[in-house]
């Protein structure tokens, strides 16, 4: 299947929980309502054609106006490579966790709470994890996290 | 005695043979600085190039230094590798752990002052010298093995070179 | 005669201690010799270069990228000039692609002469360290005569590699693989059919193909348990669609298999790097890149298939210099979260076993 192709099957066996979105550059890129999260990474898993076992990455994004949190996936026996991601307001941070469907999130989404301070529901261990155990200084990733000896270096 | 010739500048030469005299400092530290035994301690990218000085092109068992696993029986920690705030405590139990006469070699960037983190790293200890006092710095990024085994060449220097009330007052 | 009544103790194995490939601190809960429970404490190594890249220009932040995993910096660079490559469209021309494929096939080479050295310290067994540091020393002058830096190279960056190799290159590379080849039946003979060395290997930490799967396992471990899984053939990128080479697999996922995988993809990479250099072409070695480079704004996730596995790069660019964020996937994070499932009732030898043939570096966990 090319990557063509995959856009469109994904398309239209969601019936809309995947909208596409085209700030991809190379993989399809799709956008999803944080209510529909655990749906649809079923429904990817277990998709005959697609078969999306293997998680590649999550990552939490900061852009300055709201959060998103971005899932890579791919399928082993497919060959195929398929990203979506969640966004979420300041106010209302907080999203659903997947391990269940793909075990290979639990630590990722561990990093994403203690770097940006987004609450992940059930999942069971959000410890400290990176940082050093008494470090009371907020979430670093945020893009409003300064300490005095933070240097922001200019463009040049 | 043919021994006799060769002996190294310090010792008195005595005629008749048999018998040298020299002090009990030079000998003492003499024999210490050709056998220091250092702490395999290393955190990141200076510990591969620490390997591979122990390994089999530039020889570390040449001068006589050997890796201990634990710090009893260690006499030297080269810091190899950025010591992170989370990770700084743990260098400064495994450094009381030591007896004493104990040193220490900061090498590579990070250790010295923090290296390619020192901007804007919320995370590492910019330079090691504010938890254990260093003996001698190696700069580099990670340096080269001479270099470390230049290192090395001058904390023995600095050993043949120390008094006896010294290693009691450190 | 009394039962025997046995307590359970907890013993923190770490941060430093000589076989955790680097700082991990792992609390275990120990029933005598048997290991019960297992809690990795990571973030002894967290630098934070995930927050400086966003503080960075592109161009600024490829060196950075050499320290993510320093023992195949190759591939780190290649990942991000992937990922940048992808989001911009840039055009690379082919003698530089055919210059960074050899220098990443050299370099997962030497990383798995190192992977063969301390797998083998970790189980007894001295001189394969002295061995495989020997030969990778052929492989660091090497690196050496192009960029001048034997671990770190800053060497492949944004639009092709920075500067093009010397004559004598070609000539001392196929050198170093005539004698790297021969000597690889002497490593295979010196520890494959040990008995001592079969005993502790075979049949511990057997890791079946629906963990490594469902954990994000890939790379040599992943092929290891039997999956037939290679990045450069299953998703190519760069020239590897050119070459021809075998993606080797072994049967049942245990130590013994991790072990072996390795050293048979030695030989493969042997193999990939012969075809570069006889098919390497004249032209440019590197595509004018400014220094005030902007990347359009989009996002992209660029994986690509290092000695240790799969190692992924997603940036999301905003259309000015800095990037906007770039996080880094290394393949020992989700390897290490597979350790207590696979490490549990098992003595604490065959621990130490199974965490050096998952070929663990810290700095892909901690970043």
């Amino acid at each position: 299947m090319t990557r063509d192709e995959l856009k469109r099957h994904v398309e239209s066996h969601f019936n809309g929980k995947l909208t596409p979105l085209d700030t991809g550059r190379f993989d399809p890129m799709f956008e999803v309502r944080p209510d529909d999260l655990l749906d649809v990474a079923r429904g990817l898993r277990d998709d005959d054609e697609l078969k999306f076992d293997f998680l590649c990455n999550i990552g939490a994004v900061d852009t300055g106006e709201h959060f998103e949190i971005v899932y890579s996936v791919a399928s082993i026996g497919k060959s195929l490579r398929l990203d979506f991601k969640v966004t979420l307001s300041y106010d209302k941070a907080e999203i659903e966790s997947v391990q269940e469907i793909w075990p290979a999130a639990n630590w990722h989404e561990r990093e994403v709470w203690e770097l940006y301070g987004i609450d992940v529901k059930n999942h069971g261990n959000l410890k400290r994890f990176l940082l050093p155990d008494d470090w009371d200084q907020g979430h670093p990733m945020r893009k409003d996290w300064d300490a005095p000896d933070f240097v922001r270096l200019s463009e040049e | 005695m043919g021994v006799i010739k060769k002996v190294p500048y310090y010792l008195d030469k005595v005629p008749g043979g048999g018998i040298m005299s020299t002090s009990l400092e030079g000998i003492l530290s003499h024999a210490q600085a050709c056998s220091v035994w250092y702490l395999l301690f290393g955190t990141a990218c200076c510990a591969i190039e620490l390997m591979c000085t122990g390994a089999s092109r530039y020889d570390f068992d040449r001068l006589g230094m050997i890796f201990r696993p634990t710090p009893r029986q260690a006499d030297l920690i080269i810091a190899a590798g950025t010591i992170t705030k989370k990770m700084a405590p743990r260098l400064r139990r495994l450094y009381d752990q030591m007896a004493e006469p104990r040193y220490v070699i900061a090498m590579g960037g990070c250790t010295i002052n923090g290296g390619p983190f020192y901007y804007d790293s919320y995370a590492v200890e910019k330079g090691i010298d504010h938890i254990v006092p260093v003996d001698i710095y190696v700069p580099g990024c990670p340096p080269r093995p001479e270099s470390l085994l230049e290192g090395c060449l001058n904390l023995q220097k600095k050993i043949k070179s120390q008094k006896l009330p010294d290693w009691h007052e450190k | 005669m009394a039962a025997l009544r046995t307590e359970e103790f907890v013993v923190s194995m770490g941060p430093h201690h000589p076989s955790t490939h680097g700082v991990c601190r792992l609390i275990l809960t120990m029933d005598g010799e048997k290991v019960v429970h297992i809690e990795p404490v990571i973030g002894y190594l967290h630098r934070a270069i995930e927050k400086i890249c966003e503080n960075r220009t592109y161009p600024q932040c490829v060196p950075l990228m050499d320290r993510f995993e320093y023992v195949t910096s190759m591939a780190c660079e290649h990942a991000f000039a992937l990922a940048v490559e992808k989001l911009a469209e840039v055009e690379v021309p082919e003698r530089a692609e055919y210059l960074r494929v050899i220098m990443v096939e050299l370099n997962r080479i030497a990383s798995h002469l190192i992977f063969w050295g301390v797998t083998a310290m970790d189980g007894g067994a001295y001189t394969p360290f002295l061995y495989g540091l020997r030969e990778r020393e052929l492989i660091i002058d090497l690196f050496e005569m192009t960029c001048g830096q034997r671990l770190t190279y800053n060497y492949i960056r944004i639009g092709g590699v920075s500067r093009d190799i010397p004559p004598e290159f070609v000539p001392q590379c196929r050198e170093a693989l005539k004698i790297i080849s021969g000597k690889m039946s002497d490593y295979e003979g010196l520890l494959n059919e040990n008995p001592i060395w079969l005993v502790r290997t075979k049949g511990v930490g057997v890791l079946s193909p629906e963990m490594a799967i469902a954990y994000g396992a890939s790379g040599p471990v992943l092929r290891a348990s039997g999956v037939d899984y290679d990045i450069r053939r299953n998703d190519p990128y760069s020239i590897y669609d050119k070459f021809d080479f075998n993606i080797p697999t072994q049967p049942n996922g245990d130590c013994y298999d991790r072990f072996v995988q390795r050293l048979d993809e030695i030989r493969e990479s042997i193999r990939i790097i012969g075809q570069a250099l006889d098919g390497l072409p004249e032209g440019d070695f590197k595509k004018k890149i400014s220094p005030r480079f902007k990347a359009p704004a989009g996002e992209v996730y660029s994986r690509l298939e290092s000695s240790r596995g799969e190692m992924g790069v997603y940036i999301q660019a905003d259309g000015t210099t800095k990037p906007l964020r770039v996080k880094l996937r290394g393949s020992s994070y989700n390897h290490l979260e597979v350790v207590p499932e696979i490490a549990t009732d098992v003595l604490i030898a065959d621990l130490v076993m199974i965490f050096a043939t998952l070929d663990i570096i810290m700095p892909e966990v901690d970043r």
